[in-house]
């Protein structure tokens, strides 16, 4: 390879580990800010999924694991990622991924430059090293990807050794068997889309494509549109291109005070950096910001209460923390908070929200808030840390949601105190739950009157379908709205007010007195009034009460009770 | 109710749903779990996991009724080298979710125990 790579030759034909770290990165730039149209390849025609986050958040912790060390070899570098992807995979996408960069590391393991061929060869062993983890592999999934590009990179590889023309091989060669997928699983042709992980693995190659032919990551900068799912992807991005530049203070605080404004401190603190992040209530507030100037965004703290528990990093000496936080902003607000509401209470509660409006609603319950849900499933670390920031020795933890309760059962068995997960399945089950607390009550009657109380209240979330899909002899259409009862697709429609109705008829809505509407992150002031007006025209004996949620992707979340 | 049948059903008609035919259910499930390379025999063999072959898999599989809810206790062996922790919940969430789909609305809880770890290549 060095005599390659020594060759006075024009074409690129030796690769070391800095120019890996280039190829690398803008690989993971490309799936980050493709990440949103990743999540949306749900078999269910529901914006729910999580494969292009969970993708794009190993890859980032395998390149941070890889920018700590600087190692130059292309052999260390890629053993670098492939220790960050192993302790940051995510998900069974992240999973096939680090193992992917396991092999492709394992592949080039000893070596300081690699040739093309190299490069195809390690490309082959990564599918090899996928294909070994998995006892009945799964045709027509990320799997098929990776090899098909793989045995086609090798063949470019002997026909022409350059890079550029073994990259552009395997993208075109990936892209054929991705579309394939759809006519290799039957779940995915009935919801007409290609398999998630692959068009991810495919996002990858293609990216490193890119930066062969000199596109860097700046290309797609506008892309991002801070609706919905890309928020995620687009904050991490901010911190992706925070990390590339190297400078300036991680800065965290806390602000006590009274009638504090989230909102106007994160308009007055957005002007003094970027990656902002505001939380809290009128009495709490928790910054997060990267900064130039520190003193500057504390002194406005100052100025509107007390400063506390105040955290400066240089960002360039402390990428190792930043590292350890690559997780999208939503997700740290898990540290422990130490002034809660909950905290003179004989039981602790952790309740894992979608949306500020229903994290604010389980934080005035004295709930201690995990935000996740729908497409962040939060990590068993981030619910054990909120259990653990509880004061009291007994802890209830509410899921929420049918996908976290697993990870919320495995933190309850990390954890040392006495942990019981109730398994409510939606977030109005979760709040019915938490208003049915008595703390006085031994804990088996107050777990059995919260799981009661969650027991009784139906759930109809209301979303628009991401694309055309058949389901369950149900034809939905790109654009219909949805309309789910506890966690079950069960009808579609062209409005809102149609598809409400008809899930209330069926209830019976009649069996029911309240009905309680919770408006999502997008959802308009007047979509709101007009499902309200309906409501109580319609049901003249049901009360309908209307919160803000906030959640993403669901306009509506009824709880019917 | 047959030897520790599950009963889907109160209703007039009944339906029993054998551990056995749950237990083959998920072992379909569980083989097609990304990182998942065998299922083990629940009992260490001389401190060792023990692969099964398919006539045994209810070794390594162990389906059992807890109040209302179906507990299915799993023992596998991972592949080194992936995170065992999202490959276990991978598992739990893939067999629940089968399970639940065939046995209609019954409550099912997953145990995962990994018993070892392959190492190849």
């Amino acid at each position: 390879m060095d005599a390659l790579s020594g060759k006075p030759r024009r074409v690129l034909t030796g690769c070391d580990g800095h120019q890996l770290q280039g190829v690398v990165a803008t690989a993971t730039s490309w799936l980050v800010a493709h990440a949103p149209e990743v999540d949306a390849l749900n078999v269910y025609p529901v914006p729910d999924g999580d494969t292009g986050s969970n993708m794009s958040q190993t890859m980032r912790a395998a390149l941070d694991c890889a920018l700590e060390s600087r190692e130059t070899d292309v052999g260390q570098f890629a053993a670098r990622l492939a220790h960050g992807a192993l302790m940051g995979a995510r998900g069974n996408s992240g999973v096939i991924l680090s193992q992917l960069l396991r092999g492709f590391a394992r592949s080039i393991e000893a070596k300081r430059t690699i040739s093309p061929l190299d490069l195809a060869q390690a490309l082959a062993d990564a599918s090899a090293m996928a294909y070994r983890a998995v006892m009945k592999p799964v045709e027509g999934t990320v799997l098929t990807v990776a090899r098909v590009a793989a045995e086609r990179a090798l063949e470019a590889a002997v026909e022409r050794p350059e890079f550029s023309h073994v990259l552009s091989s395997a993208v075109s060669a990936g892209r054929r068997a991705l579309a394939e997928t759809r006519n290799q699983l039957p779940a995915l042709r009935q919801a007409g889309v290609v398999d998630a992980g692959g068009q991810g693995y495919l996002f990858i190659l293609e990216g490193a494509l890119r930066h062969l032919q000199g596109k860097t990551e700046a290309d797609y900068s506008t892309k991002a549109e801070p609706s919905g799912a890309t928020r995620a992807a687009a904050a991490m991005h901010a911190q992706f291109e925070h990390a590339e530049g190297g400078f300036g203070y991680c800065t965290e605080f806390l602000i006590v005070g009274a009638s504090l404004s989230e909102h106007e401190a994160r308009e007055h603190l957005a002007k003094l950096g970027d990656s902002l992040l505001v939380v809290g209530n009128d009495e709490l507030l928790r910054v997060h910001i990267h900064t130039e100037d520190p003193g500057r965004a504390m002194a406005f703290a100052t100025s509107i209460g007390r400063l506390r528990q105040v955290k400066v990093q240089d960002m360039q000496e402390q990428h190792e923390e930043f590292v350890a936080e690559v997780l999208p902003p939503e997700l740290k607000l898990v540290a422990p908070q130490p002034v809660n509401a909950g905290d003179a209470l004989p039981i602790g509660v952790v309740a894992v929200a979608i949306g500020d409006g229903f994290a604010a609603m389980c934080e005035s319950l004295g709930a201690t808030v995990v935000p996740g849900g729908q497409t962040m499933n939060p990590s068993t670390q981030q619910i054990l840390a909120a259990i653990d920031s509880c004061t009291q020795d007994t802890v209830i933890v509410l899921p929420n949601n049918g996908n976290v309760l697993s990870t919320a059962e495995q933190a309850a068995a990390l954890s040392r105190k006495t942990v019981h997960v109730l398994p409510c399945q939606t977030m109005p089950q979760g709040i019915a739950a938490l208003l049915a607390i008595r703390y006085d009550e031994e804990l088996d009657d107050i777990l059995t009157t919260m799981r009661a109380a969650s027991d009784r209240v139906r759930t109809i979330e209301i979303t628009t379908a991401v694309r055309d899909a058949e389901l369950d002899g149900l034809q939905v259409r790109s654009g219909d709205v949805l309309g789910l009862v506890d966690g079950e697709l069960k009808c579609a429609g062209s409005d809102v007010g149609s598809v409400v109705t008809e899930l209330l008829e069926a209830m019976p809505a009649d069996d029911y007195e309240i009905v309680t509407m919770y408006t999502g992150a997008d959802t308009s002031d007047e979509q709101a009034q007009s499902l309200q007006k309906l409501l109580t025209l319609r049901y003249p004996r049901l009360t309908v009460e209307q919160h803000q949620g906030d959640q993403p992707h669901y306009q509506f979340i009824l709880s019917i009770e | 109710m047959n030897d520790g049948a599950i009963e889907l059903d109160k209703r007039p008609g009944r339906i029993e749903v054998s551990p056995a035919a749950i237990s083959t259910a998920a072992s379909r499930v569980i083989l097609e779990c990304y990182g998942v390379v065998g299922i083990a025999d629940r009992k260490l063999k001389h401190g060792k996991a023990e692969l099964l072959d398919d006539r045994r898999y209810h070794r390594g599989i162990v389906v059992s009724i807890q109040g209302e809810s179906v507990v299915v206790d799993v023992y596998i062996i991972v592949e080194y080298g992936t995170r065992i922790s999202e490959v276990a919940n991978n598992v739990i969430n893939n067999v629940r979710e089968a399970l639940q789909r065939m046995l209609g609305a019954a409550s099912v809880r997953v145990k995962v125990n990994v018993q070892g770890l392959r190492i190849s290549g």
